[in-house]
C-alpha cells in the first residue's frame, strides 16, 4: 500500500552569488521564505523554504495544498516526489511517485512525437512495454496522427500541449504530484482533458495537488492544507482550509 | 554534511542498471547533433581525419619521421585524447545542464553520468574508422596486442565515471571549474605525448611523463592500437588511480549527492 510520510521536514536553499547589495535588499523585504545568513561570518545566504513540516498520507487522500505564491507548495511537491532531501526532518516514500510538474520531462523539438513519447515515457517511470501498450491511447487521445512522426518543433502550441497531456496522463500513478492540474488547451480539448485527468486521478493511490484554485481543490481532494511562509498554518477539511484561506486574503486586502 | 553511503551506491548501481535510458540519451543527443546532416555523426570523423591527416603528414616531414610509423602513432593518440578530454569537459555539466530533469524527477543522477561517458565512447567508435583508414594504408599489424584494447578502453572507461562524477558535483556547486578544466585539458594536449613521442623527450623530463596520468590512461588504449603492448606500468599506474578515483568519488558523492538538486 503506498503511502507518504513527512516528518519535521524543513528546508534551507542556498543562494549562491547574490552580491552584498542585493543581500542588504533581501534582508528589507521578504515575501515567500524566511531569509536569514548562516556560516562563520554570516556569509551564507539561505531561505527556508519549508519549515517543520509534517504530513502523513496513506492510500485514498487525497491532499490539497493552497496558498500564495511563494508559501512553498511547489517546494513542498518537490520533497514529496524526492527531488529535494530535507535539511532537516525525514521524508518517507512509499510507493512509485509520479511528479507531473511540466507535462513532458525529456521533451526535445527535435525529436519526432513517437521519439517524445518514448522519452518522456521512460522518465515517467515506464518501461519500454508499458509506452508500446500506451502508445496507441496516445495517439488516439492526441489526434496527431501522421504528425507524431514529424519533429515535435513543427508542432503547434496546441499539438505540443495535446501529446505532452497525452503522454502525461497515461500513466499509473501510486503516488500523484500535480502542480496547478494540468494544462489544458482550447475548450473542446479542455473537456476531453478534464475527463483524462479524472482517470487518472482515480487510478492513483494518492494525490497531492498544489493549487491556488479553491474550486479545483474543492473538487478533487478531501483534505486540505494551507501553507503560508513555508509553514502549514492551518490543515483539516477542505471546507476549512478554504475558508481559512479566505479569512487570510480579507484580512490583506 | 554527513555521508550517506547507502543512498549513494544505491544510486551508482540503480544508475548503472537503467542502461535503457541512459543508453537511449547518450544516443538522442547525438543524434539531435546532427539532425538534418547528411552524414550526421560523420562530420567530427571527417574534419578529424583532416585534422589528423594534414597535422600527421606536415609533422611527419618537420621532424623527418616516417609516415607510416607517425601517422598512426598521431591518429590512435589523438581519437582517444578526444575521447578523454570530451568526456572531461562535458562531464562538468552533467548535473547542471539537466536541471529540468533534476528538479522535477527522481532518478538515479549517476544514470546522467553514464549518458555522457556512453555518448562520447559512440563517437569513439565512429572515429575510429579513421584509424582503420590510417592504418591500412601504414600496415598496422593485427596481434594479440591488439586485443588489449578491450580492458585498455573498460579502464579508460571506468576512469572516466569517476572523473565525471567528481567533476559534475565540483562544477554544480563551483561554475568556474568547467573554465578551469578546459584551460588545463588544452595544455595537457601539448604536454601529454600524443604530437610527439614519450622518447623524443629525452631523459631529463622522462619522469614528468612517467607520472602523467593522461598519458598512461590515452596509451593504454593507443598502444594496443598499434598492435604494441602498453608497458606495464601503465597498467599500474591506471589500475591503481581507478581505485583511489572510484574511492574518492563514492566519498565525494556520498557526501554531496543530495546537495546536487540544491546547487543546480
Amino acid at each position: 500500500m503506498a503511502s507518504l510520510v513527512l516528518e519535521n521536514v524543513t528546508i534551507d536553499f542556498p543562494i549562491y552569488g547574490s552580491q552584498k547589495t542585493f543581500r542588504h535588499a533581501l534582508f528589507e523585504k521578504t515575501t515567500g521564505g524566511f531569509i536569514r545568513r548562516e556560516g562563520n561570518k554570516n556569509q551564507r545566504v539561505t531561505v527556508r523554504a519549508l519549515e517543520n513540516i509534517s504530513l502523513t498520507l496513506s492510500h485514498g487522500d487525497r491532499l490539497g495544498m493552497i496558498g500564495h505564491n511563494g508559501a512553498g507548495k511547489s517546494t513542498l511537491l518537490r520533497v514529496c516526489a524526492g527531488v529535494y532531501e530535507p535539511t532537516y526532518g525525514k521524508v518517507s516514500i512509499n510507493g512509485k511517485v509520479s511528479p507531473l510538474f511540466s507535462t513532458s520531462p525529456g521533451l526535445d523539438g527535435d525529436d519526432t512525437g513517437y521519439e517524445n513519447i518514448q522519452t518522456c515515457g521512460m522518465f515517467l517511470g515506464m518501461t519500454p512495454e508499458e509506452i508500446a501498450r500506451k502508445t496507441p491511447e496516445i495517439e488516439q487521445f492526441s489526434e496527431l496522427g501522421d504528425y507524431l512522426s514529424l519533429p515535435v518543433r513543427t508542432y503547434s502550441t496546441g499539438m505540443l500541449v495535446r501529446l505532452g497531456f497525452g503522454i502525461a496522463t497515461s500513466i499509473d500513478p501510486e503516488i500523484l504530484l500535480l502542480d496547478e492540474g494540468l494544462g489544458a488547451g482550447d475548450a473542446r480539448f479542455a473537456e476531453r482533458a478534464n475527463k483524462r485527468v479524472d482517470a487518472l486521478v482515480a487510478r492513483a493511490s494518492i494525490l497531492v495537488l498544489a493549487s491556488h484554485s479553491d474550486a479545483l481543490i474543492k473538487t478533487m481532494c478531501n483534505k486540505a492544507i494551507l501553507l503560508q511562509g513555508g509553514l502549514i498554518v492551518a490543515s483539516g477539511s477542505v471546507d476549512d482550509v478554504i475558508k481559512e484561506y479566505q479569512q487570510i486574503n480579507k484580512s490583506v486586502a | 554534511m554527513q555521508p550517506q553511503y547507502g543512498p549513494a551506491l544505491v544510486d551508482m548501481i540503480e544508475g548503472t542498471l537503467s542502461w535503457r535510458m541512459w543508453g537511449r540519451l547518450g544516443w538522442l543527443d547525438i543524434k539531435r547533433r546532427y539532425r538534418r546532416t547528411m552524414i550526421g555523426p560523420f562530420w567530427t570523423t571527417l574534419s578529424l581525419g583532416i585534422f589528423i591527416l594534414t597535422l600527421g603528414i606536415m609533422w611527419a616531414h618537420l621532424w623527418k619521421q616516417d609516415p607510416k610509423m607517425y601517422l598512426p602513432f598521431l591518429c590512435s593518440g589523438f581519437l582517444v585524447w578526444v575521447m578523454v578530454s570530451t568526456t572531461l569537459i562535458e562531464g562538468c555539466a552533467v548535473f547542471f545542464s539537466a536541471e529540468g530533469l533534476i528538479k522535477q524527477l527522481r532518478f538515479p543522477y549517476s544514470m546522467l553520468v553514464w549518458s555522457v561517458v556512453w555518448r562520447n565512447v559512440i563517437v569513439f567508435f565512429h572515429n575510429l574508422i579513421i584509424f582503420l583508414l590510417v592504418g591500412l594504408y601504414a600496415g598496422v599489424p593485427v596481434n594479440a596486442a591488439t586485443l588489449l584494447v578491450f580492458p585498455g578502453l573498460v579502464l579508460l572507461i571506468l576512469n572516466s565515471l569517476w572523473m565525471v562524477v567528481v567533476l559534475g558535483l565540483v562544477c554544480s556547486r563551483f561554475r568556474d571549474i568547467q573554465q578551469v578544466m578546459s584551460s588545463i585539458l588544452q595544455l595537457a594536449m601539448f604536454v601529454t605525448p600524443i604530437f610527439w613521442t614519450a622518447d623524443q623527450l629525452g631523459k631529463r623530463f622522462i619522469s614528468f611523463i612517467e607520472y602523467n596520468f593522461l598519458f598512461h590512461v590515452v596509451d593504454i588504449v593507443r598502444s594496443p592500437l598499434l598492435g604494441k603492448s602498453p608497458a606495464l606500468w601503465s597498467w599500474l599506474y591506471v589500475g591503481g588511480v581507478t581505485l583511489v578515483g572510484w574511492i574518492v568519488a563514492v566519498v565525494i558523492f556520498s557526501r554531496f549527492r543530495r546537495r546536487i538538486s540544491y546547487w543546480i
